[in-house]
């Protein structure tokens, strides 16, 4: 019998690591909203920016880390990888919605509109279809080692057509006689203070990302090694000669 | 049986199937005829916008065509044990697929083609127009032959429809023995496809609109590098997909 209370209570290192990041993003925010230049074109509505470009780095890193740690399941059948592509599909989700929530509330005021069909945006709406399919499918198999590989391929398969379509989106306005114009605010040129506190805010996202896989890898296990028991137990009390029932 | 003759012999026996029962051919024909309906009652208020999404029409129908051929091609393997006895066939799991794939490319691409004049009479799309006019004016891409625009629009209904295909049979397979499979087989597929249904309708506007090839061209680059990233990693994948 695992003792599921004592496993779930986090490791005091754990703690610390958590603590830091906490202290590490009020300092970001800080920089954020506080002690970077205004824009000369945008104003304060740049400072939206540091949290919308952050976060949304680190949720293609979770989503492209899912199809990683799937493709290592596929290869090895360690459980393990399994915890760890579920823990960064989390992530992944949490922050792609992160990121349309805040491309939302940065186009409202700088181009009147909640939405564009800007090719960063609707690529950030399709991973997180993408990502919910891949809950949905986990949601629907209950043999863990089938849904861990059913899992993996679904976020394989998503993870590859990011590229595409970036470039459809990318293409699906401009690739066109009458072109339009894309506002994402950053530019290619970027002030060097600017360019200093995103960088530590994406820091800080990906300490951030890094601080929940941990806590929640570290729940997955636990999960696991519930999940096993139960399934022992049920395999023990079962009479014999039951049928196999297939999901 | 080497692998080529596994992959020819299984399309074959879709399409056999298929040609018997007609179960794909009817609901297929029919849904996309509806699908094309509804979209023109949708928008037939405006005459120019009915004529400037026809193409559009068209491949949305293809899309949910795909779906309802690639889960019709697997529920018949389920019943009665079939898709095991298959299974248990010392062939490669990709030559399962590349069967499969086939037959619904084949049924799909079919449809593609009765569909296209049925879209262009239905809004008012001038399917071989396009390259006359541009001829014509002079403009465009400069002397393009009404043939070869239409061939090339043939040509972008098989390279869409295989992207279709890899997908929706790729995804059929893994939903095939799960609960809600009907609702989830689009929920998993469309998101994977928005490159292709882009890319497809963007070559098609180019080529039945003005006769761009040049357009249309940039347009296929990205659904044939597509189609062929896509065989790859579902062939390599497919193994896993129908493992018990």
């Amino acid at each position: 019998m695992i003792d599921a209370a004592a496993r779930l209570r986090r490791p005091p290192w754990l703690r610390i690591y958590l603590g830091i990041t906490l202290l590490l993003f009020l300092a970001a925010a800080a920089f954020g909203l506080l002690f970077s230049p205004r824009d000369v074109t945008q104003g304060d509505l740049i400072r939206i920016m540091y949290a919308h470009v952050s976060v949304a780095w680190i949720s293609f890193v979770a989503v492209g880390l899912t199809a990683v740690f799937g493709a290592l399941y596929l290869w090895r059948g360690k459980r393990r990888d399994d915890v760890l592509a579920v823990a960064s599909g989390e992530m992944g989700l949490f922050f792609a919605s992160l990121t349309i929530i805040g491309g939302m509330t940065y186009s409202r005021p700088t181009l009147n509109t909640f939405w564009t069909w800007d090719a960063k945006l609707t690529l950030t709406a399709i991973m997180v279809a993408l990502m919910v399919g891949y809950f949905i499918v986990r949601g629907l198999i209950d043999d863990p080692v089938r849904r861990g590989r059913v899992s993996a391929v679904v976020a394989i398969v998503a993870a590859a057509s990011l590229p595409f379509n970036y470039l459809a989106a990318e293409w699906f306005r401009t690739l066109h006689p009458a072109k339009s114009v894309a506002l994402d605010g950053s530019g290619v040129t970027m002030d060097g203070t600017m360019l200093a506190v995103l960088l530590f805010n994406t820091f800080v996202a990906g300490l951030i990302y890094l601080g929940f896989m941990l806590d929640r890898v570290r729940l997955g296990h636990v999960e696991a090694a519930l999940e096993e028991e139960r399934s022992l137990a049920a395999t023990r009390q079962a009479p014999m000669g039951k049928e196999v029932v297939r999901v | 049986m080497n692998d080529l003759h596994a992959v020819l012999w299984i399309a074959r026996k879709d399409l056999l199937q298929e040609a018997r029962s007609k179960a794909v051919t009817v609901a297929t024909v029919f849904f996309s005829a509806v699908t094309l309906g509804v979209l023109a009652f949708a928008f037939g208020e405006n005459p120019l916008l009915m004529r400037e999404g026809a193409m559009g029409a068209l491949w949305v129908a293809l899309a949910f065509a795909g779906v309802i051929s690639a889960a019709q091609s697997w529920q018949a393997d389920l019943e009665d044990g079939a898709l095991e006895a298959l299974l248990a066939w010392p062939v490669p799991r990709a030559a399962v697929y590349l069967g499969k794939l086939l037959a619904n490319w084949g049924l799909m691409t079919a449809l593609g083609f009765v569909l296209l004049p049925l879209a262009g009479g239905l809004y008012g799309a001038d399917i071989g127009g396009g390259a006359a006019t541009s001829a014509g004016a002079g403009g465009g891409g400069g002397e393009t032959a009404p043939a070869l625009v239409v061939a090339v629009l043939l040509g972008t209904i098989a390279a869409g429809t295989l992207g279709f295909a890899l997908i929706a049979v790729f995804y059929a397979g893994l939903t095939a023995n799960l609960r809600a499979r009907e609702s989830l087989l689009p929920v998993l597929m469309f998101p994977v496809v928005v490159p292709i249904l882009l890319a497809a309708v963007r070559a098609s506007n180019a080529l039945v609109g003005s006769g761009d090839l040049d357009l249309a061209w940039a347009w296929l680059r990205l659904l044939v590098g597509f189609d062929l990233v896509y065989a790859v990693v579902c062939l390599v994948l497919f193994r896993f997909v129908v493992e018990a």
